[in-house]
């Protein structure tokens, strides 16, 4: 069992519960540690974890003391936003003046539901709600409890469209604060340099008058600006900080300079010549730049779980009572009848049992080629028929969908923080305040040393024409320390790691590869050593037929000698291989062994008809004794010929070298003489070599781990490349397997059947379970692969490297950029070149730190995993060269 | 008397404290006109605020036990 799953079991013994509360409005890290806080400090909140590239938080809390509503309330408080849920529902059976009074009346009592609006005319009902209170299909419940028809309107509520039309909102909104701060930036700019060339002359006088740009920038201030003083304020009063704070004092200071300036020039801060007024104005619109960039381009971070979301069909036709009834998906139940035509979205999970289609799954399961479905075969909701139709039985629906499990996981995996995370957090979460102690030491520096030591009558602001030959010890101290605050930036570091996450586990879903959480894809990373199981990893589970010899002559040759009258075999002939198989498999056709349904199913796939046994007498141990066609059938291990004294000589020595090869082989006698022998082995999987290889290319060291014997192992080994081998280990030793390969100091990641080798996968320092379908929920794996395909194990590591690499490099370019900016803003410089950063630019310098994290991790967006892209063009190791084994049993 | 309040007590006092040792070092020391002094006192003042705001709050809230 997995950390998460013993957490997640505690949680429900002590009664906690966890939630994912949409928050909107975080624009940095500060933000994150700001609702962290505010919600941790709710009364039954025990832990609050944001993601702030998802804008999610995962809340774990009593429910008997707080609850969602109350977490909306504080999130509310402290400037942010709780988005409402929003349900478009087309009621019938109402009439004005009464119904929709009573409707409104008994959703607006439901905890959760925030608004609701009835238009009787249109027969139209939209209700805006929290939806971690309170479930869509709860509301529709109410309203037919008071005798009306509900139905779902067929657009608009689905998460996906209610997330974009989030982002959209808030694009437009950033839009608006840009057209209006940026075209008055621009005038403000004109104005203040109309004195300097290439302007001078240019530009109409008045437009420098400062009463002029007072008037323009202070509406820019109590505009667009706004948003900080009231959001930095509303946060300082419950003893939180956040990015606004660092723009509100650089903002403000600017201005206040900018405004004694204009109507005290006196006072000593650089006078009319230094009045600023564009630094605040240019300020407001840098930052309301950046905003709106990471608004564009941050939500694309999540494009693959919009993808995901896309995929949820909203309609189904239904087959009840013989009619075809179309209803919005979440009315599809268990055991309906759906009817699925060529093009269509499969609606929900289910067992074909009428029809022949093949299915696109490639967008859940990464499965690049359709795939045929006849019945008795599943389907998944969201996949696309392709050809023909079909009729198939609902296994599962609504949130039991592999689909919504899906989902679910991923957004999971995206609200979980990775232990690298941990030091971005720590130092995001004080760098707000380190940020003015640090802005108010570099002042006093300035004020009392920095000044009187360097300061320069010809200093300059770097990208300015400004000259500051006016401005005191007060006004110049000040300025460095407005441009410290300013050019500081923890949205970068806040972003690094969720931004890089979210990307990764979103890719590695479109492969059909599911991280459990981002420690997942940390550990992930970190391995060093991958020990594959044998049986149903590397080979494919289930035993096949893969050689049939006649007693003499080689495989095939078709030689029949028959001296008998009724054309029987004697001793010393020899049969057909089709014979041969024919007989063997009709002795075997009652027999329930995996061995016999193996040499039955390639019988049966070869067109042999096989006869119904006369008699059938299994042997334990040994084989069976039949009749079939009144001839007697003798199949069996060595002891069983033996002890009926057939003579084995002339098939002993291709029996070894089957078994040397990792096959079972059975002899077979018929009428008391040897007639030849099948061999039946668990054949490897076609990509099972070409996966080994990749992990060895990833520089892995590769263990396989098998219950089988050592000549077994070692023959399959061989053939894999292989060259270490853990044989003879029984199903509840692979565990202290595992902790043995951990005591040599790597890191190991263990790959099986999440099922049965769910203690081994949670012992390993990340599991991954192959194969698990569609069922995702039940895998106990840290990582879930959904194909059946050992080469999505490297696919995994690459994915998982591929993101630490993107994490690292956002944290670089962040600390990096921080470390830089911040003593250039600070003057370190100053006493030799005698120029200083102006705070418009430091504004600049911020707004392109975030931006470029967030850019950089877009790369994420068009990677594909190398495995993913075809074979290597010329493999270092061919899958069967030869290998030196080294087979460890177990006792 | 509540968290809230005595916090405010806390960090009000000691950022006006940190203000006036400044502008009581300007005064004594140097030759610095009533602008650096007062708007140098009144930025020690605002940052001192800002940074003892959220330091003293959840300090005091911690130590009364009151986390509303």
């Amino acid at each position: 069992m997995t950390t998460e799953q013993t957490e997640k079991r505690e949680k429900k013994r002590t009664g906690t519960e966890e939630i994912t509360l949409p928050v909107a409005g975080m624009t940095c890290a500060a933000c994150v540690r700001k609702v962290e806080k505010a919600l941790s400090g709710l009364p039954g909140v025990q832990e609050a974890n944001v993601n702030l590239p998802a804008g999610k938080a995962a809340v774990t809390y009593d429910p008997s003391v707080a609850s969602p509503s109350d977490m909306e309330r504080v999130v509310t408080d402290i400037g942010y936003e709780v988005p409402l849920a929003r349900l478009d529902l087309l009621v019938l059976g109402m009439t004005p003046g009464h119904c929709d009074l009573i409707i409104e009346k008994a959703l607006r009592a439901m905890p959760g539901v925030r608004n609701v609006v009835v238009n009787c005319a249109t027969d139209s009902v939209k209700v805006g709600f929290l939806d971690v209170a309170v479930s869509p299909a709860t509301i529709k419940k109410t309203i037919r409890e008071l005798g009306y028809e509900v139905s779902e309107k067929g657009e608009g509520e689905a998460g996906a469209d209610r997330e974009r039309e989030l982002r959209r909102l808030e694009i437009g909104r950033q839009l608006v604060n840009m057209l209006v701060a940026w075209p008055l930036g621009a005038i403000v700019m004109l104005g203040t340099f109309s004195d300097y060339e290439p302007l001078k002359g240019i530009v109409p006088s008045f437009m420098g008058e400062k009463l002029f740009l007072f008037a323009l920038t202070t509406p820019l201030v109590l505009g667009p600006g706004r948003q900080f003083f009231v959001n930095s304020w509303n946060g300082l009063r419950r003893g939180l900080t956040d990015m606004n704070l660092l723009y509100a004092t650089g903002i403000g200071a600017a201005y206040l300079i900018a405004v004694i300036n204009t109507f005290f020039p006196d006072a000593g801060f650089g006078g009319e010549k230094a009045t600023f007024y564009e630094a605040a104005a240019l300020l407001i619109a840098f930052i309301v730049l950046g905003r709106y960039l990471e608004a564009l381009t941050r939500g694309r971070t999540s494009e693959a779980i919009r993808k995901l979301m896309h995929l949820q069909p909203r309609r189904a036709t239904v087959v009840r009572g013989g009619q075809e009834i179309e209803l919005p998906v979440d009315e599809v139940e268990v055991g309906d009848i759906v009817l699925v035509r060529p093009g269509e979205s499969v609606p929900v999970d289910g067992v074909v049992v009428e029809g022949y289609s093949a299915v696109d799954e490639a967008m859940v399961t990464g499965e690049s080629m359709p795939v045929d479905k006849r019945p008795g075969d599943e389907v998944i909701g969201g996949t696309i028929n392709k050809t023909g139709a079909f009729r198939f039985r609902a296994v599962r629906v609504g949130a039991e969908t592999a689909l919504a499990q899906i989902i679910k996981l991923v957004e999971d995996a995206q609200t979980s923080k990775a232990p690298i995370q941990a030091l971005a957090d720590r130092v995001a979460g004080n760098f707000i305040l380190a940020v003015h102690a640090l802005a108010l030491v570099v002042f006093l520096f300035w004020f009392f040393a920095g000044y009187h030591l360097w300061f320069d009558a010809d200093t300059k602001l770097i990208l300015t024409p400004y000259s500051l030959e006016n401005l005191e010890v007060f006004g110049f101290a000040l300025l460095i320390s407005v441009t410290v605050l300013v050019i500081s930036c923890p949205c970068a570091v806040g972003l690094a790691t969720p931004a890089a996450m979210m990307a990764g586990t979103g890719k590695a879903a479109e492969y059909g590869i599911l991280f459990k959480g981002a420690t997942a894809v940390e550990a992930l990373s970190k391995a060093r050593v991958v020990v594959l199981d044998k049986t149903g990893t590397l080979t494919k589970g289930e035993p096949s037929l893969t050689d049939v010899i006649p007693a003499s002559g080689p495989p095939g040759e078709s030689e029949l000698v028959a001296d008998r009258p009724d054309g029987l075999p004697v001793h010393g002939a020899t049969v057909t291989r089709d014979e041969l198989l024919r007989l063997a498999a009709a002795a075997e056709k009652n027999s329930e062994h995996p061995l016999a349904e193996a040499i039955v199913r390639a019988a049966r796939e070869q067109g042999l008809d096989l006869a119904e046994p006369e008699s059938f007498d299994s042997i334990p141990g040994l084989g069976i004794d039949a009749k079939i066609e009144a001839r007697s059938v003798l199949l069996g291990n060595r002891k069983l010929m033996t002890d009926r004294s057939i003579d084995l000589s002339s098939l002993a020595a291709e029996a070894e070298r089957l078994e040397a090869e990792g096959k079972t082989a059975m002899f077979i006698a018929v009428d008391g003489a040897l007639a030849g022998l099948v061999a039946v082995a668990d054949t490897l999987k076609e990509t099972s070599a070409r996966a080994v290889s990749e992990l060895k290319r990833l520089g892995l060291d590769v263990v396989m781990i098998t219950g089988d014997n050592k000549r077994t192992a070692s023959a399959v080994a061989a053939q894999l490349g292989i060259e270490r081998v853990l044989a003879e280990v029984l199903p509840q030793d692979k565990t202290s397997e595992v902790r043995r390969l951990q005591g040599e100091g790597k890191a190991v990641a263990m790959v099986g059947d999440g099922v049965n080798d769910a203690p081994a996968l949670a012992q390993a320092d990340v599991g991954i379970a192959i194969g698990s379908g569609t069922d995702v929920a039940k895998e106990t794996g840290d990582v879930i692969l959904i194909r059946d395909d050992v080469l999505d194990v490297a696919a995994a590591i690459q994915v998982a490297r591929a993101t630490m690499r993107l994490v690292k490099q956002n944290l670089l370019w962040a600390f990096g950029y921080n470390s830089a900016a911040i003593p250039l803003a600070a003057g370190v410089l100053y006493p030799f070149f005698s120029q200083i950063v102006s705070p418009e630019l430091a504004a600049l310098l911020m707004a392109t730190s975030s931006f470029s994290v967030t850019m950089n991790t877009l790369r994420m967006r068009g990677y594909q995993p190398p495995v993913k892209r075809g074979p290597p063009p010329a493999s270092p190791e061919p899958a069967r060269r030869e290998v030196r084994t080294a087979v460890e049993a177990r006792p | 008397m509540r968290a809230g309040t005595i916090a405010a007590v806390v960090y009000t006092g000691l950022s006006l404290a940190a203000g006036l040792v400044f502008l009581a070092i300007t005064t004594a020391f140097g030759n610095y006109n009533w602008v650096a002094r007062i708007g140098g006192a009144v930025w020690v003042f605002a940052l001192c605020m800002i940074i003892l705001m959220p330091t003293v709050i959840p300090l005091v809230r911690e130590r009364m036990g009151d986390r509303a």
